[in-house]
């Protein structure tokens, strides 16, 4: 089981299944990368693996925001697939990374994240989370339908592998159907949404025990 | 997935001819066989005729299979290509961008399997586009009906069975992706930078 107790605000909501694939939705500035982060970085006091494939960050970027969540950080256990063709070499040593010319590049994607996988499966990390951030950017660079049809590899592949997939994505009523389209390919489906003073709210659809209502963030 | 007329087409690039020719006793009842002896041999056959499946000895004399792999992605030949080595491969292997592989000596079966895998995988893609479609159009008539107007219509739910069968028919066709060999050669084939197919126009259904 994959622990994520206290990061959402649904009590009966502390653990997931392995396998699971969970898509965090909501507007731009909503904080979904935060949730992601923090759904990734829970997994550090059980010995969890952190591997994310970043389109934006750069690798330090990425890191140091790691970092800063979790007590128990421990670069060994993160491994970064670095894909916004920003950068092409660095970050620091003592995380595993790899570089993709492009978000384009699906093929090379895949294999960076085999690769770290290697190198977690050398060190007996077998527990792995996964964040994919974001599959927003991957639409900015590919057409929706080649982005679900990797999105339905990728998730099986995590389903396949028993870890825990963690996904975010931009979303406006103006591209509602694209979002459920995409959203069929995951588990569960996080929302979030900020009312119109300033309250941020979470509703979680697809969850096992979780309520089908908005609850504040 | 719909039956193919003819049998699908197997080259064996070997150049142990005992070694060939146990492979084409074994598998000529199901596919039909070419062998080449040579990398060069190997290309020259791929630029003749359509090939669906390559199994490719890694150690050739002359090009080294790796060698031949890479030529057979630049000229963008539509098959799938097993490399089959008495070393167990690591990472290089998908890197290389090998479908798949097969320890020497193979058995039987492990032939078998390698190349149907190969077969179905080749179909991925398009089950995908369509699997893609299907869903596309269920989010439209989600978002122009309610949740009692649906229930009511008979195509929809005829639609929603249909990707369920869709979504089986996909999974069955990639039933490791455990491995890492079949996890990133799945991704190749959805991959418009290096799909081994020609780009798929648009069939969607808006």
């Amino acid at each position: 089981m994959y622990d994520i107790d206290g990061v959402l605000p649904v009590d009966a909501v502390t653990s997931v299944q392995p396998g699971t694939n969970l898509l965090v939705v909501g507007a731009p500035m909503v904080g979904k990368h935060e949730l992601a982060l923090e759904l990734l970085t829970k997994g550090f006091d059980d010995g969890d693996g952190v591997l994310c494939v970043t389109t934006n960050d750069s690798v330090a970027g990425l890191t140091d925001s790691l970092s800063q969540r979790g007590a128990s950080f421990d670069p060994d256990r993160i491994g970064i697939v670095s894909c916004s063709g920003q950068e092409s070499s660095g970050g620091p040593s003592d995380v595993a990374t790899e570089f993709v010319s492009s978000p384009n590049d699906l093929t090379g994607i895949s294999i960076g994240t085999v690769k770290i996988l290697k190198s977690f499966s050398n060190r007996n990390i077998s527990s792995i989370r996964h964040g994919i951030l974001s599959v927003s950017t991957l639409q900015q660079y590919l057409d929706t339908r080649t982005v679900f049809k990797f999105l339905h590899i990728y998730t099986s592949r995590v389903r396949d592998t028993d870890g825990l997939g963690i996904f975010t994505l931009h979303s406006s009523t103006r591209d509602s159907e694209v979002v459920n389209t995409l959203s069929s390919e995951f588990d569960g489906v996080i929302e979030l949404r900020e009312t119109a003073d300033d309250v941020r709210e979470v509703r979680l659809t697809g969850v096992p025990a979780a309520p089908r209502t908005w609850c504040t963030y | 997935m719909t039956q193919p007329q003819s049998r699908p087409v197997v080259l064996v690039v070997e150049d142990e001819l005992d070694v060939a020719d146990s492979y084409e006793l074994w598998l000529a009842d199901e596919y039909e066989i070419h062998r080449a002896e040579t990398g060069e041999a190997a290309l020259s056959k791929l630029d003749d005729f359509a090939v669906d499946v390559v199994l490719l000895d890694r150690m050739l004399p002359g090009m080294s299979g790796d060698e031949v792999l890479q030529e057979i992605r630049e000229r963008d030949h539509a098959c799938r290509v097993a490399m089959v080595s008495a070393i167990q491969p690591g990472i290089d292997v998908v890197e290389l961008g090998f479908d798949g592989y097969v320890t020497k000596p193979p058995t039987r079966e492990e032939l078998r399997e390698t190349i149907e895998r190969l077969l179905a995988r080749s179909t991925l893609d398009e089950e995908l586009q369509e699997y893609y479609s299907l869903v596309a159009r269920r989010s439209a008539l989600e978002s122009e009906f309610s949740d009692e107007e649906l229930v009511r219509k008979a195509d929809y739910r005829t639609l929603v069975e249909r990707i369920e069968t869709h979504r089986e028919s996909i999974d069955a066709s990639i039933p490791d992706l455990a491995s890492d060999t079949e996890f990133v050669g799945a991704v190749r084939e959805i991959d418009a930078l290096s799909s081994p197919d020609d780009e798929h126009d648009g069939t969607e259904l808006e």
